[in-house]
């Protein structure tokens, strides 16, 4: 049992101040040019955070960064033998304690996610963790989803059952709050002079607006039945053809994705002897993904480039993990200038199929 | 296995989780010196390395069929299978063909040079099962080298297996690895077959594609199990010939090449339609393929 509490808009910005003192604090700022992305804030009072429009990135950024330096590395030679001595010098990023505000629910649930990728038990990547490890995320569920959502069809929104430390819902002059995980149950604690318990009104109050937000979706998305389709079909290669060709390589999905972790490891070199071992995001429809040395590619990029895309989530991700990784933010629509998005490849598979969807 | 101790992380968290376990960085190579280079032919050779660390050399151990992430400076990493026995302990052997970036910048190495490595890696022959049997190798040009590994250990172990069947093809004797130690298995008692593509002055030997000395490599459908490495299109006809012959698909096995970048099932490049050929491969049986045709 979750429980509960309210917190009155006029207390916001003061709580956020004092977290601000013992937090980074990283949430929704909109930007002169009118863009509303998570960002870093450093005076409250300077910067606008914007809760009304849907941030264009995700939190993907801060875990898990576009460019990365793994390591240094240095090539000592032996003045007489010429021999080189080649050795590697870890750099690990900081992990500051992080309070993420005003994350809806699907970025959350992509959280969940990306933590399952890098942090399995076998194989742990050090360098996501340590940017995960201290962070605290105070979700805010979305009353009216945005014009591409469809976290409804993916089970990841538009409110959270688990995942956030704390979950806001907008209820008119104030907000209600559940507190989650443990951090989130300290955190509201630790300055619970600022919250007040809920009463019946507020609980009522919070499951109408999450009861009216469940219809206001503006679009209609089969992702089930596609994952079905996907399974019992055969592969629809037509339709992953004629996407394919609109795709114009340049990443801007894989890039938006909050679920997308495909990443290169390569090499920059500061001089001669030394330099620099990076990570950066990649994307499977680049055409030189799985293209190996010697240039066979098992992938052919005219009629395939999309296919990994697609399958991974809304098939492989479901075998493997049992759930989707679309997280039905719908980024990718806007992004992409071919109309090559999940959306539109959900919309072709499930065209002409009768099979009557099942509402949860 | 875990690679040299000292490298290890500490993530430094003080705070409310309190004391975290200390966690390996999987990116991170260790070095090794190439102590040896063996010219298997123009564009392959064969490096013999060893950890620079004694303690590392002493535990380091591998199973026929993993690989290595190599790092060459500036140039990235590049995953490469082991080409010899981990039976013969002390060093391991990579065998490379040089094809790109870094693989051509490994046959510049001259012996006494480091480079870095992280592994071993992937899922290996499943060589416990495969004791008691007779074994057909199938190997094509380079893909001999994972091979020679599971060979070299069936010869370190001779007792726990059958006969044991090579059949080697190559588009040009110019193209022929491990020349040398073809002799030596043969003496070894092997049954060594090899044949070209296309023949030159110097080759008196069988002239045609690997499959056509399947009839002859004495290999009985039901009992034997036969291990298969090479080009892509060549694994597929070699497995889709043995189908025919009546081996069960399961009694086949395969080692599969894919680009990759962290080897440890997270950076997705080497994905085979569901599969992380990385970390469920890179052997895999063929009833675990499905279609072949685009290996």
């Amino acid at each position: 049992m979750l429980d509960s509490f309210v917190l009155d808009k006029d207390h916001l910005l003061p709580l956020l101040r004092k977290l601000g003192k013992d937090y980074r604090l990283i949430a929704p700022v909109r930007n002169r040019h009118g863009d509303t992305l998570f960002t870093e804030i450093h005076d409250l009072d300077k910067v606008e955070i914007d809760l009304e429009h849907q941030p264009q990135s995700s939190l993907k950024p801060f875990f898990f960064p576009q460019v990365e330096v793994l390591s240094l590395y240095g090539l000592d030679r032996d003045a007489v033998s010429g021999a080189t001595w080649y050795s590697f010098y870890p750099q690990l990023p900081e992990n500051r304690p992080t309070v993420y505000f005003g994350v809806r629910s699907c970025d959350m649930m992509a959280v969940m996610y990306t933590d399952m990728i890098f942090l399995q038990s076998s194989e742990y990547d050090v360098y996501y963790a340590r940017h995960r490890e201290n962070a605290i995320f105070i979700t805010i569920g979305c009353n009216r989803p945005f014009a591409n959502c469809f976290c409804n069809a993916t089970r990841s929104g538009p409110f959270l059952e688990h995942g956030f430390d704390i979950q806001l819902t907008d209820i008119g002059d104030r907000f209600f709050v559940e507190t989650g995980r443990a951090r989130g149950v300290r955190l509201r604690k630790q300055w619970s002079y600022f919250f007040r318990d809920a009463a019946e009104e507020d609980k009522r109050a919070q499951f109408q607006a999450a009861l009216e937000a469940r219809g206001l979706f503006s679009r209609l998305v089969h992702v089930d039945l596609v994952t079905r389709i996907l399974a019992r079909q055969k592969e629809p290669t037509e339709i992953l053809a004629e996407l394919s060709a609109r795709c114009q390589d340049c990443g801007g999905c894989a890039y938006i994705c909050p679920t997308c972790t495909c990443f290169t490891i390569h090499d920059q070199a500061l001089d001669e002897d030394r330099g620099e071992r990076l990570r950066t995001w990649d994307a499977c429809t680049f055409s030189g993904f799985t293209r190996m040395a010697g240039g066979h590619n098992p992938v052919d990029p005219e009629r395939q480039r999309i296919r990994k895309r697609f399958l991974h989530k809304l098939l492989h991700d479901v075998e493997h993990h049992g759930r989707t990784s679309c997280m039905g933010c719908g980024r990718c629509v806007d992004i992409c200038f071919g109309g090559v998005d999940i959306l539109r490849f959900i919309e072709m598979v499930s065209e002409n199929e009768t099979e009557p969807e099942e509402t949860p | 296995m875990i690679l040299d101790p000292s490298r290890y992380v500490a993530p430094g968290v003080s705070g409310p989780q309190g004391f975290k376990p200390i966690r390996k960085n999987i990116y991170l190579p260790v070095p090794a010196q190439v102590r040896e280079i063996l010219e298997e032919n123009a564009l392959v050779r064969t490096f013999v390395l060893e950890f620079d660390d004694p303690l590392v050399n002493q535990e380091f151990t591998y199973e026929p069929g993993q690989f290595m992430m190599v790092s060459m400076p500036h140039c990235g990493e590049a995953p490469i299978s082991f080409s010899s026995s981990p039976g013969r302990a002390g060093s391991f052997a990579l065998t490379v063909r040089r094809a790109g970036r870094l693989t051509s910048a490994m046959h510049r190495l001259r012996p006494g040079d480091t480079i870095g490595v992280r592994g071993p890696y992937g899922r290996p022959f499943p060589m416990a099962d495969l004791s008691g049997r007779s074994l057909l190798f199938v190997a094509g040009g380079i893909g001999l080298a994972p091979l020679r590994s599971v060979l070299e250990f069936c010869l370190d172990n001779r007792d726990d297996y059958g006969e044991i069947t090579l059949l080697y093809g190559c588009r040009t004797p110019a193209d022929i690895c491990f020349a040398d130690d073809l002799e030596q298995w043969r003496q070894q008692g092997v049954h060594c077959l090899c044949t070209v593509d296309e023949a030159d002055d110097t080759w008196s030997g069988r002239v045609g594609l690997v499959t056509e000395l399947l009839p002859e490599a004495g290999a009985e459908a039901a009992s034997w199990r036969a291990l298969v490495c090479g080009p892509g299109i060549m694994i597929h006809f070699v497995l889709s010939r043995l189908v025919e012959m009546g081996f069960p698909r399961d009694h086949l096995f395969t080692t599969l090449e894919r680009h990759m970048k962290c080897g440890v099932g997270i950076c997705g490049h080497c994905f085979f339609d569901e599969k992380l050929i990385c970390r469920e491969g890179p052997v895999f049986s063929m009833s675990e393929l499905g279609d072949t045709r685009n290996l």
